[in-house]
């Protein structure tokens, strides 16, 4: 379909498509920049998780002057366990899906142009 | 009685589910063809109604009533699990097209050699998995209507097994989603009324102040065999109709099947393997006990996150995502469907521990989400939420053992039979007949394992297996999606480094039991923290150090370019799915 602009040009200089298909040195490239280009993003994301609830543990674990502060009856502390992380990993998920789908289209009209 | 009606219920809706669902996906002759019209939200729900397993829907509140806070940590790390499995595998796993573990490891890798041993580890967390499935279907079924706990372990095994050799409840996704509904109304619902009925959490002194639980009101308690009991403080007794005057601190043995009276009030007396926590102690999240110590919880949350992506049973459901794009979209819904079901287990440790103290006594806290409702408002409506949790229990049961089955018996009938008789393929008849011999033998040594691990907690089962997926297919799956350079040797020897690290640690840590000392204890209950680095660092150095395979651009190309490009072979042709893929479909 959208090969189309690959045959009308000639030989020597190929589409990023043929190239791609083809495993060329041309093609790898193509691919390695959009692997890479995803790690990164994930391995953001991965330190944005870590910043919050990877440190969590060792904070509750050194501050245990928490558990005297209290809201509605319970403990902050298990508030802090119960509600506020849920949306935390929702919108690091939502987030980093729009950023690698967005990836993928520029990596897709890369290729189809 | 109307318990028992809600478990057949819910057993004969998934049977029966079941069993329409075959003839539908005949009828539409591929289930391939069947998932493309599946939204992302009813595959999330699908994909969350396999995953909540006895351990989220029993283990976590059991947890919690017996260690405290610190089991919540449980609960996110379950979720946080699907988050690294989005970041990093979701959907490159989905693109590259393998149903099973065994498929991508042999596809990846282009060794057909290291295919036996990703078999034998897929075997061994199956296994692991089942097990604690199988010891709350059998608690459950003890609480329910005083049959013995190998009662409810057989049965459950064995419809199970039937329903699975006969070709019910394969992969279909509107039953699995179904089977979340039902399990989020089961443990929301009675956990609501139960906060409403009580006006929020009674005995907060026993919950977050400086109390030990006691009885709410006179208890009498009848153990099923005689047990060693320790009082952390004084108590009048009744056993039998002998008074007895008990020291703080003494232990006692006290016989089994004779009515003890507990009056009002009394500090209720501890099994052995609990510890009597205050109510301060029992809140803190880290550091209240060695229970809850900061390598163990860090341990527990890296088996959690990492693991989730090698349960066997979980890849095959991201095969009905139409697309890569999909796969995240779906994983990202899996999260809050995660989210709102785990919202609800915590109610159910925190009011059991001042509503059904009983069970610290008798050590099943296992069982706190199906005691609690008829202790906590005797009558009709404790009755009715306490089916309804019955019910729910049953559902989690049910959907998890038979996903895990059915990749058990895959894996047997595909990868082990022929190896073991020599055969070649055979036809699809052959092939059917094998699949189902396997489902019916693959149940047999976790329904053995069961009986014997009755006193072992749910929660500390499934952290098994999570820790052992951890620390090999969590490794292969994310060097293999994103290092070129991963070599089938350094795949195969890292992951075997970590499956037997893992499971040597284990087992130390049964055999050593509550003799070990805390820091190393807490690595041998949970020793992921250290296995999975030591697979990671294995396998990268094995790697290395092999000749460097060829560049491996034909997989980077599968993983990794986004579909609806032509760039992939037989791209978008659903109707003929890769050969490999045959074995499932036939199911």
């Amino acid at each position: 379909m959208s090969a189309a602009d690959g045959d009308r040009t000639p030989p020597p200089l190929r589409s990023p498509r043929q190239e791609l298909a083809d495993s060329t040195a041309h093609g790898d490239v193509y691919l390695r920049r959009l692997r890479h280009a995803q790690l990164q993003l994930s391995l953001l994301a991965l330190v944005a998780f870590g910043a919050v609830f990877g440190v969590l543990p060792l904070a509750l674990y050194l501050l245990p002057g928490l558990d005297h502060v209290h809201l509605l009856g319970v403990p902050l502390t298990i508030w802090i366990l119960l509600v506020p992380l849920w949306p935390l990993f929702i919108a690091i998920g939502w987030l980093y899906a729009r950023r690698a789908d967005a990836l993928d289209a520029a990596f897709r009209d890369l290729v189809e142009k | 009685m109307i318990a028992l009606l809600a478990i057949s219920t819910v057993t004969l809706g998934t049977l029966g589910l079941g069993a329409w669902g075959v003839r539908f996906v005949r009828t539409t002759s591929d289930l391939l063809v069947a998932s493309r019209s599946v939204t992302a939200w009813w595959n999330a729900a699908a994909i969350s109604g396999e995953y909540l397993s006895a351990a989220s829907f029993l283990g976590i509140a059991g947890l919690e009533m017996k260690l405290g806070a610190s089991a919540l940590w449980q609960s996110l790390g379950f979720t946080a699990g699907y988050l690294a499995l989005l970041l990093f595998v979701a959907a490159p796993l989905r693109r590259f097209g393998s149903y099973t573990i065994p498929d991508f490891v042999e596809a990846r890798l282009r060794s057909p050699r290291v295919r036996p041993l990703a078999a034998a580890i897929v075997l061994l967390i199956g296994g692991f998995y089942l097990l604690p499935q199988l010891k709350g279907a059998g608690l459950a079924l003890n609480v329910v209507t005083g049959a013995p706990y190998w009662v409810g372990v057989m049965l459950v095994a064995a419809i199970v097994a039937v329903n699975v050799a006969i070709g019910g409840m394969r992969g279909i996704t509107y039953v699995q989603a179904f089977q979340f509904w039902i399990k989020v109304f089961a443990i929301s619902v009675p956990a609501c009324v139960l906060l409403i009925h009580f006006g929020g959490l009674p005995g907060r002194a026993a919950l977050f102040g400086n109390e030990l639980p006691r009885a709410p009101h006179a208890l009498t308690v009848k153990l099923s065999g005689s047990e060693q009991v320790t009082f952390p403080a004084a108590a009048h007794i009744t056993i039998g109709d002998r008074p007895v005057t008990v020291a703080a601190g003494a232990q006692r043995t006290l016989p089994g099947g004779v009515p003890i009276h507990l009056p009002a009030g009394t500090v209720v007396p501890v099994a052995q393997g609990t510890v009597a926590q205050t109510g301060a102690q029992w809140s803190r999240p880290v550091g209240g006990t060695d229970d809850s110590s900061p390598l163990l919880v860090y341990s527990l949350l890296v088996a959690t996150f990492l693991g989730t992506m090698g349960l066997p049973h979980i890849l095959v459901r991201f095969y009905t995502n139409p697309d890569g794009h999909a796969a995240r979209r779906t994983t990202v819904r899996v999260l809050s469907l995660l989210g709102l079901f785990y919202a609800f287990p915590a109610v159910y440790g925190a009011l059991g521990r001042t509503l059904t103290p009983q069970l610290y006594m008798t050590g099943q806290t296992d069982s706190v989400v199906l005691t609690l409702p008829r202790a906590a408002w005797p009558g009709t409506v404790g009755t009715l939420l306490g089916a309804l949790t019955a019910a729910g229990a049953f559902a989690a049961f049910l959907s998890t053992s038979s996903g895990l089955l059915v990749s058990l018996a895959g894996t047997i009938s595909h990868d082990v039979w022929p190896r073991l008789r020599r055969e070649t393929t055979g036809g699809v008849a052959v092939r059917r007949t094998r699949f189902r011999v396997a489902a019916l033998g693959a149940m047999v040594v976790p329904a053995l394992l069961a009986l014997l691990a009755q006193s072992v907690d749910i929660s500390i089962l499934v952290g098994w297996a999570f820790a052992i997926a951890a620390s090999t297919f969590c490794p292969m799956f994310l060097l293999g999606v994103w290092w070129t350079r991963l070599s089938a040797r350094g795949a195969a020897v890292g992951m075997l480094t970590g499956a037997l690290l893992a499971t040597a640690a284990i087992f130390t840590g049964l055999a050593l039991g509550d003799e070990s000392t805390s820091v190393i204890g807490a690595l041998l209950a949970q020793p992921a923290l250290i296995t999975v680095p030591v697979a990671f660092v294995v396998m990268i150095a094995v790697s290395l150090r092999s000749p460097a395979p060829a560049a491996a651009s034909a997989e980077m190309l599968a993983l990794h370019a986004p579909e609806g490009l032509g760039l992939r072979l037989a791209e978008d042709d659903l109707d003929a799915p890769p050969a490999r893929a045959s074995v499932i479909i036939e199911r």
